[in-house]
């Protein structure tokens, strides 16, 4: 028990850390990293959104980034077509809730079938390709293949306070905070019971079931939080970006979530938040230098990390941190 | 730190004009930086060095780069060197919104140059806005409607390559008295392809043809069976064709394999060197193809360019269009910086307006002041039998030495 | 009644060249369950390797089957090396496959670049029926096609191994009891997959542009052929699920345009895994 305690203390505390160190960046950096590290954050948020169903709940999306898009277009469209005077929020909510609502019906149609697993991520494949072709060809409503432009948004407080994103810092603050309430929103989902069910579900659904839980439900449910979650980074991403097209959809952007993931750390929430941060920054700070090779390099990590590492950076981490420990009890319990 | 104020500050385009104005009536040197001698002039690139568009990446980022060296060689600009900066986009607007900001905020370019289709353009669009930078872009493209601002009808971006009232209206009265009036339209499901098409439907309207049938196919289809089928019953004159990229093969591949080559004419506006490579020449000779630039093109101008060219990247490097236009860019634009004499953005985009360049490779090359569009000449090709390398792909039809755009429908002037 | 003709005729030939993409991922697919994800991949490795073999002016049928060898011959080293550790992780083999697509795509735009390359169509001209010409090495490949799936049946149905390997899908410690190895058939079975992947790959080449992305547009359709004509259903769910995909997305388009042709048979693909995952005609 004592054990436990110090580990998930010490992982909170390691949170903590990440999160203020965040907020500090403004103090000391400036320049272009408070412009691209918001976005980096919501590709953290987006890593975040495959970890609870990868991690936790055992199930592979493969179309994190059709949500992703859902809300960029969501955002967008209401933000064009609207003069309320929270249009801003109101296209966050609508990103958020059409993500869900289609997450929803797609989760329940198959899991209520039970689905095979793998079956799924065919399916979830299939969706994100229908979500980029619908981009591509509506174009009235969302620009086709030619994209959407979406402005900065200001956030207005009544008549008389308008809080207008188009400053980097603001932005970056303004990211930062529903970044941190999104991420403690799920991190409190994850220890509460619905987690402990969920992770029941991945280590032994039968049992699970046998419990008297209907798990079809409960998956249909983290994949509707996952949805969400995807569609509200994303929604942002399409006021931060300035700009929203089909290809945010597409699966190979899927499927770099998934390599974030993997290399972050699929069973840590904190790691894949970090693994979406780090690998796209890399990616930008290597694309610089070497183009051509650095997704080569990616590529043949991933693979090492699927090998070798299942629980990526994070457990990789975990495990030196422990024989750390264990090193020091023994070392106090033999003076 | 300057920099950024101003960013934040000005988020409307009629503020930005209303700086820029009031910056020329004061005179004001706020805005520019100190100026050292061989402090380098820096111009961002944005290319697709990987991704769906490779195949144009490289003459794309060439074309640039040969320029900035004869640039150089020759002394720079204002006595001061221009350096520059490459990214690669990958295909992916996402990461031209990512790099375009990384140019500007980090590299701290001058200006920028690039992206390849009009969707590229467009994510650079509102980045170049708000910045308050000049995007010079490369590409054969729809033309400009207010309802895209900002990726177009935007006073920071110019347009060095054609669009359709100037790489398709030119020919559409030789083409129709010579083959027929009755086209098929086949192109790629996007923008381009379909105003190209509103625009030639347009003109043949006016020259009493018809058009028998018109389709757009998604990206990356492999098979078209269907529209084979389509075609054959429609018995078009001319196919004028308008799909990109590795689509324009597959079509053109079993449009050949059926056995239907012999029966129709095809026209495209799509296939430059780099495609009709990817064709080889069973496939290719005998259709017609309409652009601002080819490297067959009878001129001296084009003869010293290619000459350049191929002995600084190897006697079969290909160049195109979009090559060309990068290259005028990079000129054009340091004529301007060089008229101006000085670097901040509205002093360049006064200047560019109404610059004229006669040492293109196409002949003589003007940018309009009123909607930032090039004056190009135009060529009409047939792929000749039995090609065998880009040196002799194409033989020359139709030349129009100064094709003039439609104006752009945007609110002009830019 | 001529347009009927022809619209039967050019189904046909849609069939079974998806039929040929996908055989490969529905061997693998449906034999050792093992979800291909770098089948794109192994297609564009066969057209680039076609093509270096005609410049090495290999002849092109000759440069088909050496292009099958050799990515048979990479499958087995992968399958080696690294799947079979994994045949009880589902999840594992479609990642490390997935990832196999990415560094094989990187590898060829390093070592072939990616300018297009161009495999010439050997057998030009077409076959003149009158009212309809098809063309000629279209009809080559069709007809290739069905023998490759009817001589695999042959094998699967009518041999002693193919028996065993029937018995080796219901239950693999009955298999072994049978004398069957079963990590050599595995290994074999994976082989031969990516083998007639290279080979649809080259055979392909001719009618498609050679790129490092060519694969992918094989490999999205191929998936809806496995689920729709019934995972492990090889022979004929391969034929039957060609047919759906391939027919459908022709009868939408003549009716609607070709992006909500393709947005339906993607919906169709989701609905049929729900509803019948052991394929659309399929007895279970």
């Amino acid at each position: 028990m004592q054990n436990v305690l110090t580990k998930i203390s010490g992982e909170a505390k390691f949170e903590l850390l990440i999160f203020l160190a965040l907020a500090s960046i403004p103090l000391v950096f400036s320049g272009y990293i408070l412009f691209i590290l918001p976005q980096y954050m919501l590709f953290g948020l987006l890593a975040v959104s495959l970890s609870i169903l990868w991690g936790l709940t055992g199930i592979i999306s493969f179309g994190q980034a059709g949500f992703f898009a859902i809300g960029a277009y969501a955002i967008g469209i209401v933000v064009k077509s609207t003069f309320l005077m929270n249009s801003a929020i109101l296209g966050i909510l609508l990103g958020i809730i059409v993500s869900a609502v289609i997450a929803g019906v797609v989760g329940y149609f198959l899991f209520s079938a039970k689905v095979k697993a793998t079956y799924f991520v065919l399916a979830t494949l299939a969706l994100s390709i229908i979500i980029e072709q619908l981009a591509k060809s509506q174009k009235e409503i969302t620009g086709g293949w030619n994209g959407l432009f979406v402005d900065r948004i200001s956030i207005s407080f009544g008549d008389l306070l308008e809080y207008s994103l188009f400053n980097d810092i603001p932005m970056y603050y303004f990211t930062l905070l529903l970044t941190t309430i999104a991420y403690a929103l799920i991190k409190f989902l994850t220890t509460s019971n619905f987690g402990k069910i969920l992770r029941g579900i991945r280590e032994n659904e039968d049992r699970i079931l046998a419990l008297g839980y209907n798990t079809s439900i409960y998956k249909t449910l983290i994949f509707c939080v996952s949805g969400a979650l995807a569609g509200f980074a994303g929604s942002i991403y399409g006021t931060h970006a300035g700009f929203v097209d089909p290809s945010l959809a597409r699966v190979l952007f899927s499927t770099e979530v998934i390599v974030w993931v993997a290399i972050g750390g699929r069973n840590s929430i904190i790691g894949s938040f970090l693994g979406g941060i780090l690998v796209a920054s890399l990616a930008n700070y290597l694309n610089s230098i070497t183009p051509e090779y650095w997704q080569l390099i990616i590529g043949i990590v991933f693979i090492a990390v699927v090998i070798l590492f299942k629980g990526g950076l994070a457990g990789g981490l975990e495990e030196i941190y422990h024989r750390l420990k264990s090193k020091n009890y023994v070392s106090a319990r033999n003076p | 730190m300057q920099n950024e104020n101003k960013i934040s500050k000005i988020s409307r385009r009629q503020l930005i004009k209303t700086a820029a104005a009031s910056a020329v009536i004061m005179g004001s040197p706020a805005f520019i930086r100190n100026l050292h001698a061989d402090d380098p002039i820096k111009i961002g690139v944005l290319s697709p060095v990987t991704g769906a568009w490779t195949v144009y990446g490289k003459a794309h980022s060439r074309g640039f780069e040969l320029a900035v060296e004869e640039i150089n060689a020759a002394g720079g600009v204002l006595g001061r060197p221009i350096e520059m900066v490459l990214a690669d986009y990958q295909t992916d607007r996402r990461l031209v919104v990512e790099q375009a900001n990384r140019l500007l905020r980090q590299e701290r370019v001058d200006l920028l140059a690039g992206t390849f289709s009009s969707a590229d353009r467009n994510a650079a669009g509102p980045i170049v806005k708000a910045a308050d930078k000049l995007l010079l872009y490369p590409t054969w493209y729809e033309g400009q409607i207010e309802e895209y601002y900002p990726g177009v009808c935007n006073e920071n971006i110019f347009m060095f390559g054609p669009e359709p009232t100037q790489q398709v209206w030119p020919f559409m009265e030789y083409m129709c008295n010579k083959f027929g009036k009755k086209f098929f339209m086949i192109g790629s499901d996007y923008a381009w392809p379909q105003v190209t098409n509103m625009f030639t439907k347009e003109k043949l309207k006016e020259l009493g043809g018809e058009t028998v049938g018109e389709v757009y196919i998604p990206f990356n289809t492999p098979q078209y069976e269907s529209v084979l089928r389509q075609i054959r019953q429609a018995k078009p004159d001319i196919i004028f064709h308008s799909l990109t990229g590795s689509d324009t093969v597959n079509f053109r591949k079993q449009l050949v394999a059926a056995g239907m080559k012999n029966d129709f004419t095809l026209w495209t506006v799509d296939d430059e060197e780099v495609v009709t490579s990817g064709l080889g020449h069973e496939v290719s000779s005998g259709t017609y193809v309409s652009f601002d630039y080819f490297m067959t093109i009878k001129h001296q101008n084009n003869k010293d360019f290619l000459d350049r060219y191929q002995k600084r990247y190897g006697s079969d490097a290909l160049m195109n269009t979009v090559g060309v236009g990068m290259y005028n860019a990079a000129h054009m634009g340091a004529m301007a910086i060089e008229k101006a004499g000085k670097v901040d953005t509205s002093s360049i985009r006064e200047a560019l307006k109404g610059i004229k360049f006669d040492k293109a490779p196409q002949g003589t090359v003007e940018m309009r002041a009123l909607d930032h569009q090039a004056v190009l000449p135009s060529y009409l090709m047939r792929v000749r039998e039995g090609w065998s390398s880009v040196n002799d792909m194409f033989e020359q039809v139709q030349t129009v030495a100064r094709a003039v755009p439609q104006d752009a429908r945007c609110n002009l002037p830019l | 009644m001529e347009l009927a003709a022809s619209v039967l005729l050019d189904t046909t030939l849609i069939t079974l060249t998806l039929a040929l993409a996908a055989f490969g991922l529905a061997i693998i697919y449906g034999l050792i369950g093992v979800i291909n994800m770098g089948h794109g991949a192994m297609l564009t490795l066969g057209a680039y390797f076609t093509w270096a073999g005609l410049q090495l002016e290999i002849p092109f049928v000759l440069s088909v089957i050496l292009s099958g060898f050799i990515v048979g011959f990479i499958g087995l080293l992968f399958e080696h090396w690294i799947i079979k550790r994994f045949y009880n992780s589902p999840y594992e083999t479609l990642l490390l496959t997935w990832a196999f697509f990415l560094v094989t795509t990187e590898l060829i735009k390093i070592v072939f670049g990616s300018d297009f390359r161009t495999v010439v169509n050997p057998y030009p001209g077409s076959i003149d029926l009158g009212f309809y010409k098809i063309p000629t090495y279209r009809t080559l490949i069709c007809v290739f096609t069905a023998f490759v799936i009817l001589s695999t049946g042959f094998v699967f149905f009518r041999t002693s191994t193919g028996i065993k390997i029937r018995a080796m899908i219901q239950n693999r410690e009955m298999a072994s009891l049978l004398g069957l190895n079963i990590s050599l058939t595995y290994k074999i079975i994976f082989g031969f997959g990516c083998f007639m992947a290279g080979l649809a790959g080259g055979l392909v080449a001719p009618m498609l542009s050679v790129s490092p992305y060519m694969g992918d547009m094989y490999l999205v359709r191929s998936f809806f052929v496995v689920i729709v004509g019934g995972i492990g259903q090889i022979l004929s769910g391969t034929i039957i699920g060609s047919f759906v995909i391939g027919g459908l997305e022709t009868i939408v388009a003549l009716f609607s345009d070709q992006v909500i042709a393709q947005v339906a048979v993607f919906f169709f693909a989701i609905v049929i895994l729900r509803i019948r995952p052991q394929g659309i005609f399929s007895e279970k």
